[in-house]
């Protein structure tokens, strides 16, 4: 890449780090204010309310909160006919694909913007090595959960010209039950039993809480196998409605 | 469709806070409908501004630029800013005067407004004001592309986030932030004192009692600014082109 | 008074120097370009003038300070009576531009309805706007795709579009930069019809800027060479290739191809199959004297004279610089 494009793609980065960090600091702000004097609301403090938006905020881009198009835009263009003469599977090979550039979110988002949040506010690290695993492998099925949604959103271009429209309605509904606007747990108790029936807690949710430390012993057990379920319905629903999908392209004649 | 999915993007934020209102009660001792009083005049607004004013949107006028469409503009014999007011025109931003009109109304079935006639007259001006000071900001950022032509970002964050600022009572906020508003970029007078007004809560800020009275002079004040700045970008435009 | 009246007219640019590591962040390196150095014509009323350069040469910047989208750095622009780019509305009134690269017509909407918009943004008088429609409709030929959208017509209907689009308002200024770009043969030559029609028939003082070097021998009598932002040439066509066409061919078709003699002042003639050219320079010789060289002592079947093409000239004078800019303090051209 050349040093201007480079230049300006760090500039690029940066700018979205700012307006992360901006929405960031204005919803600790909000939960401050909300909180008040109370120490703790539904078992979650104050404290941890914030380490929560902080965490959130940082896995943004690593979990691709707000969705992708990259695949349903291959499909509208046609690209999607070399993508589908490769040897690989299809599933696997987006995986692939998007996982790579996710771990490079994780670090080069996710890290420098808790720095930056420090410096602002306290941000609290887990406890101990054990909690660290079991943060990773929950946020590594939380990305598997996104990223066989986001699969089965984009599938919807092999139905209608308009997935662009059907994805944008989904992905805002999805980040609003998988607690990355605001922890789950500050939401009324209906709200948060019903949002268990779909695959979004799973996604931010659930690895965040297991972050700052909310989850312990069975709970968090349960919450693991929880998250390792969906992530397997999610998988086998992505793998059925694919082939209904390309059935329905080939027929159609692409 | 477009409209409902459009709605539904920029409301889902607000829908959050509104979840978890239900379980705090109180936010800087504002209620949840004294909240979506504020959120839903500002989503309002900007939905309208967004629709009146799509035409000076960064995100789209920088790929004018970028790809020398906007040479056309200059080379039509109607004034530039009457051209661009109508050029980029989306119905589906509706969807977000729509969704600020169900938090208005949830607003007021919440929370008993006492509406007087001074009310109700003030009540399009402020809109008005609010419309006109965030189409400011577009126009600002517009002009911005002439230097950079990328859009940048820094922008967004007074635009959007703006939108979310003032969907939230100021006292909120760190006085540092409180005081930039204030006297950097007014949004304390376009939405939270007209609501102070409105709603007929105290000051706890402590400003002259005229203080929600002056969100068109903020908004005029802005706008003048803007139009300033504009003529002064695209001077720049033409006397170094694309 | 000349239509256009362009006095050292000079253009600068500050350039940012691309690369530079860190240091450019924070203290880029600027390089000032000169696109336009100090450039002076006169266009009057009624003339059409190809405009030609190699790319970069500074004629797009010209053209933008000619249409008011620049301001120059230093000289004077002068268009019917006015500077360009004061008073953008009132001068934009009186031109017609056509860009062949890029658009003036609504992607989006049916070509009809661009028309429509023009009409309101000129402030056409209808009666005037019927009349300029029916005939530019008849002439290019437009009703096939008139109430088709812009962005699924072909590129030779969007140019005839163009065409009568940058013409509604009879402006008697046009600038046409590379109309033909693109185009298939037959297009071209729709188009460069319709040009000559606008020319002669309404009078319109045309600016043709063009790559194609065809579109000028077929439609300008006066020519402006441009390169590295200086003029090279302002004149008539005709007396360009005069002076620089460069060596003709003499192609003979003779009996006895193997007896072909060298003749005296002339480079040894090149053989292929039954034909043999002689190259020379219609300056020192004539065909017709070659010819009778010849005929003294070959029998000659077929003759065909070949004159260097326009292209073969231009191309000559880039890559050779034959022509200097023209030092118009003492106003002598080269």
């Amino acid at each position: 890449m050349g040093l201007r494009q480079q230049m300006a793609y760090r500039l690029a980065m940066w700018a979205g780090l700012a307006t992360n960090l901006f929405f960031g600091l204005l919803r600790v702000i909000v939960l401050i204010a909300l909180y008040q004097a109370q120490l703790s609301v539904n078992g979650m403090s104050l404290q941890q309310a914030i380490t929560y938006s902080a965490v959130a905020q940082s896995v943004i881009a690593f979990l691709t909160v707000f969705g992708s198009s990259d695949l349903m835009r291959t499909v509208y263009s046609g690209a999607i006919a070399t993508d589908l003469v490769r040897p690989v599977g299809f599933y696997g090979y987006w995986l692939a694909r998007d996982f790579g550039g996710s771990l490079v979110n994780l670090v080069g988002r996710g890290l420098v913007f808790l720095l930056l949040f420090r410096l602002f506010y306290a941000v609290d690290l887990p406890n101990d090595v054990i909690a660290w695993l079991c943060f990773g492998v929950s946020l590594a099925l939380g990305w598997w959960v996104s990223f066989s949604w986001r699969f089965l959103v984009n599938l919807a271009s092999f139905w209608t010209p308009d997935a662009l429209g059907v994805g944008r309605a989904l992905f805002g509904i999805s980040q609003l039950f998988s607690g990355f606007i605001m922890p789950l747990r500050l939401m009324p108790d209906w709200f948060r039993q019903w949002s268990e029936f779909t695959p979004f807690p799973s996604m931010v949710n659930t690895p965040i809480e297991i972050y700052v430390g909310l989850l312990s012993g069975a709970e968090l057990w349960r919450a693991l196998l929880w998250q390792a379920g969906w992530a397997l319905a999610l998988f086998g629903v992505a793998q059925l409605v694919y082939a209904a999908g390309i059935r329905r392209l080939v027929l159609q004649g692409g | 469709m477009d409209l409902f999915s459009t709605g539904l993007m920029s409301g889902i934020g607000f829908l959050a806070v509104v979840l978890v209102m239900l379980r705090f009660e109180s936010i800087g001792g504002w209620t949840l409908g004294e909240v979506a009083f504020l959120a839903g005049m500002i989503e309002m607004s900007f939905g309208l501004m967004d629709m009146v004013f799509g035409g000076f949107d960064p995100d789209w006028f920088s790929g004018v630029v970028q790809s020398g469409r906007f040479d056309q503009f200059l080379l039509r014999p109607v004034n530039l800013a009457t051209q661009l007011l109508g050029a980029n025109f989306l119905l589906r931003r509706l969807g977000r005067v729509l969704e600020g009109i169900v938090f208005f109304g949830l607003s007021l079935w919440l929370t008993p407004v006492s509406w007087s006639v001074a009310k109700l007259l003030y009540l399009p001006v402020v809109v008005l004001s609010q419309v006109v000071a965030m189409g400011s900001l577009f126009m600002v950022g517009s002009g911005l592309i002439f230097w950079t032509v990328q859009r940048i970002e820094a922008v967004n964050i007074l635009t959007y986030g703006g939108v979310e600022l003032m969907s939230y009572p100021v006292h909120i906020y760190p006085r540092w932030l409180q005081r930039f508003f204030t006297f950097g970029v007014p949004f304390v007078f376009l939405n939270y004192y007209p609501a102070l007004y409105f709603l007929d809560k105290p000051d706890v800020l402590g400003f002259p009692v005229f203080a929600p009275f002056w969100a068109p002079l903020a908004a005029a004040g802005m706008l003048l600014m803007a139009i300033w700045f504009w003529r002064f970008a695209l001077r720049h435009y033409q006397s170094t082109g694309s | 008074m000349a239509m256009i009246q362009v006095a050292n007219l000079v253009k600068t640019f500050t350039v940012n120097q691309r690369g530079g590591g860190l240091r450019a962040l924070f203290a880029p390196r600027r390089r000032t370009v000169t696109a336009v150095k100090d450039i002076s014509f006169a266009l009057q009323e009624g003339e059409m003038v190809g405009y030609l350069g190699p790319n970069g040469a500074g004629k797009s910047t010209t053209i933008k300070m000619l249409t008011g989208l620049l301001v120059p750095s230093s000289g004077e622009v002068l268009v019917d009576g006015m500077i360009p780019w004061k008073n953008r509305i009132r001068y934009v009134q009186k031109i017609g531009v056509v860009f062949g690269q890029r658009s003036s017509l609504w992607w989006d909407l049916p070509v009809m309805d661009s028309f429509d918009l023009l009409q309101a943004m000129y402030s056409i008088p209808r009666e005037r706007y019927q009349r300029n429609l029916k005939m530019f409709r008849e002439i290019l030929e437009l009703d096939d795709f008139l109430q088709l959208p812009v962005r699924s017509i072909s590129l030779g209907q969007r140019m005839r579009a163009e065409l009568c689009a940058a013409l509604l308002h009879e402006p008697q200024l046009l600038f046409l930069d590379e109309p033909t770009i693109g185009l298939d043969v037959v297009a071209k030559e729709r188009i460069r019809t319709f040009i000559r029609y606008v020319h002669e028939e309404r009078h319109a003082t045309i600016v043709l800027t063009t790559h194609d070097l065809t579109d000028i021998e077929r439609l300008c009598e006066r020519v402006m060479i441009l390169d590295h932002g200086k003029i090279l040439y302002d004149g008539a066509l005709k007396q360009l290739l005069e002076r620089f066409e460069g060596q003709r061919r003499l192609v003979v078709t003779l009996a006895d191809p193997l007896a072909a003699p060298r003749l005296p002042g002339l480079a040894e003639p090149r053989r292929e199959g039954a034909q043999v050219f002689y190259s020379f320079d219609p300056k020192t010789h004539s065909a017709a004297q070659i010819l009778a060289m010849l005929n003294e002592e070959q029998t000659i079947l077929d003759v065909e004279v070949r004159r260097a093409g326009l292209e073969d000239t231009i191309r000559r004078i880039y890559e050779q610089q034959l022509l200097f800019p023209v030092d118009d303090r003492t106003g002598k051209a080269n």
